[in-house]
């Protein structure tokens, strides 16, 4: 497993997946926390270290989807669903449909307005 | 698309009255039975995408839902297939062994118990390595998790199927106390002290009094268990060791003769796993970065990828754990050692307990990039293991080196692999790198992997761990005395769940009833 110092060292920022605050479940009623979900359910691959960010880092800039200015809500969802390049779909037991919808949405927030 | 396939004895009558059944049970919104949850719950790493294709799938909360939905399970007959989180990737994920079965998705449940004095947890199966570490360090609590490679998956049902880690709690069965199990009639019982009321003793003491069941459940389909107890390591005051690269493939003899007998001794209490090249290059880089020639990777091409990285053919991480000045006498030992091997470099690491920590493995630190090897071929990738019990052996090991990979060469596969030590034993995990895109080679997957296991077999070596391609070929393979144990086992399933109901087929136990699907 000497990798990891190999990739740790190229990834330059693996302290912060320590960081990641750990998600409050919801109250009942209340709206769904899209942001906490996105770190509860997504941030161990989409994270600074993740599988995820480190495969998306060799085709698409910036690597990680919380910078993403290009996401739809659509997107995130089929991408979830279906599963995507290397990513495997994501069952609705593990993330519910009003869960993922929330998480689309806060990705999506950080979109580009159409030129 | 996966495609609809009834269990048996199931039709489309009886589907609805099941769905309608699960629903009243567990809410609607807590059942999947759409072609798009078909698909979310199969196989993702698939060989061949035809097999183990789930009915549907259904997500309780409690011990009390699951309890519910075995009894509809065994009143309709459906079987089922309990998954903690489904992120077993390179065993079948999340899809069942016997098509048609209802995927019993436990990830929802994630309660966490801890008995801080004592350093035990008690948890659901939903809980995942990265939930608990999350729970450790909101509360500031001074214990490491020991994590597997892909630490995506669920604690409990990661030491359920025997994976491991790299800390000195590395085999993580082993740290299994005590658990709550729902049976196949709906009844549920406790293991160890569990099974005396209230007792505080549950998590602290594995035995209890007369057999004990634990193992029981253990890559078994006797019940589905709802809590495992589990022990965690204090933290260190000091953690030392060193990454160490070796040049030649005939290293592998000489490393495997010198850490053997200090695991035994126990100088080293941590599990050591001796990688491959390939196992570290395959999450750095893809194969289209270094050829565009088919089959297995040429000598030249791995000179080239292990020149850029500095890697060794072979490479170990060592560690050891525990207070400074023991730490430091071992270290002596240990460099000592390592350095009579003449490696190609030895890097030497130190942490002391408030300083920052190497967010690894070694420190029970959850990550996932190890799994970026799916990238490898640059399709839609994925792997499937082959993980032989081999004795701690260097000669036997350097033997079965040599001849899995001539077999590696001669189905034109790139050769990724590690010798995983134990307390006695090694545990050599083949990776099968997979490319759906690439049809050529997917074709060649599973003849390679039956040729592997027979030739294992023809050494006396069984797998710990398999696909569910595999697991009737490699339950198969343990024939002792016309398999005997195998029978026992089946014995037992036959009596606890005459039905099938809980996940026919795992590890190739079958019951009476469905010894037809055997081999299909």
């Amino acid at each position: 497993m000497r990798v990891w110092p190999i990739l740790l060292g190229l990834a330059g920022s693996a302290a912060a997946l320590a960081q990641v605050a750990p998600h409050k479940p919801a109250v009942p009623g209340t709206p769904l926390d899209g942001k906490g979900l996105f770190q509860e359910k997504c941030g161990m691959c989409h994270g600074p270290t993740g599988m995820g960010t480190g495969l998306l880092k060799r085709r698409v800039q910036p690597a990680m989807l919380e910078q993403r200015t290009d996401l739809a809500a659509d997107y995130v969802v089929a991408a979830a669903r279906t599963g995507i390049g290397n990513m495997p779909a994501i069952p609705r037991g593990e993330v519910s449909d009003p869960q993922l919808n929330a998480i689309a949405a806060y990705l999506a927030a950080g979109k580009a307005p159409a030129k | 698309m996966a495609d609809l396939v009834l269990p048996p004895g199931i039709d489309s009558t009886k589907l609805a009255a099941i769905k309608r059944a699960f629903a009243a049970a567990v809410g609607a919104a807590n059942v999947f039975f759409d072609e798009l949850d078909r698909d979310s719950y199969s196989d993702k790493f698939a060989i061949d995408d035809a097999h183990h294709h789930p009915l549907g799938a259904v997500a309780p909360i409690s011990v009390e839902e699951i309890q519910a939905i075995v009894r509809i399970a065994g009143q309709y007959r459906v079987p089922l297939w309990p998954i903690s989180r489904g992120k077993n990737l390179g065993y079948g994920g999340s899809a069942p062994m016997l098509a048609g079965s209802v995927v019993l998705d436990l990830s929802r449940m994630k309660k966490i118990e801890m008995d801080e004095e004592n350093g035990t947890v008690l948890l659901e199966p939903g809980v995942g390595f990265y939930d608990l570490y999350d729970y450790l360090k909101a509360r500031g609590l001074k214990y490491w998790l020991s994590v597997p490679g892909n630490s995506w998956g669920s604690v409990m049902g990661n030491a359920l199927d025997r994976g491991v880690g790299y800390t000195p709690y590395g085999d993580h069965t082993s740290k299994i106390c005590g658990m709550e199990v729902v049976l196949a009639d709906g009844g549920f019982i406790r293991t160890g002290m569990g099974a005396l009321t209230n007792a505080p003793t549950w998590q602290l003491y594995r035995y209890g009094f007369g057999p004990a069941w634990d193992q029981m459940f253990v890559q078994s389909n006797f019940g589905i268990v709802t809590k495992m107890g589990l022990w965690l390591m204090p933290e260190p005051e000091s953690m030392m060791g060193m990454d160490v690269e070796l040049d030649s493939p005939d290293d592998l003899a000489p490393l495997i003769d010198t850490l053997g007998p200090l695991r035994r001794e126990g100088l080293l209490q941590q599990s050591p796993t001796i990688g491959n090249w390939l196992r570290a290059a395959a999450i750095l880089t893809t194969r289209a970065e270094w050829t565009d020639k088919p089959g297995a990777l040429s000598d030249d091409v791995i000179a080239a990828i292990r020149k850029k990285f500095g890697m060794g053919w072979w490479g170990v991480s060592l560690r050891l754990y525990g207070r400074e000045g023991v730490n430091k006498a071992a270290y002596t030992v240990l460099e000592q050692a390592m350095a009579a091997l003449k490696p190609m470099s030895l890097k030497p690491t130190t942490w002391l307990r408030g300083q920052p920590i190497e967010p690894t493995g070694w420190t029970g630190t959850p990550l996932t990039f190890p799994m970026q090897n799916a990238n490898w071929h640059g399709g839609r990738g994925g792997h499937v293991g082959f993980s032989p019990i081999l004795p701690q052996s260097g000669r036997r090991a350097l033997d079965q080196f040599h001849r899995t990979y001539a077999r590696y060469k001669e189905f034109g596969m790139d050769y990724q692999a590690s010798f995983a030590f134990g307390e006695r034993h090694l545990i050599n995990v083949n990776a099968v790198l997979l490319n759906k895109d690439d049809p050529a080679l997917m074709k060649r997957v599973d003849p390679f992997l039956r040729t592997l296991i027979a030739d294992a077999k023809a050494q006396g070596y069984g797998e710990y761990r398999t696909h569910l391609d595999y697991m009737d070929t490699v339950a198969g393979t343990y024939d002792f005395n016309g398999a005997a144990l195998h029978r026992l086992n089946e014995k037992v399933k036959t009596a606890l769940d005459p039905a099938g109901i809980i996940a026919p087929g795992k590890s190739g136990i079958w019951p009476a009833s469905l010894a037809g699907r055997r081999g299909k």
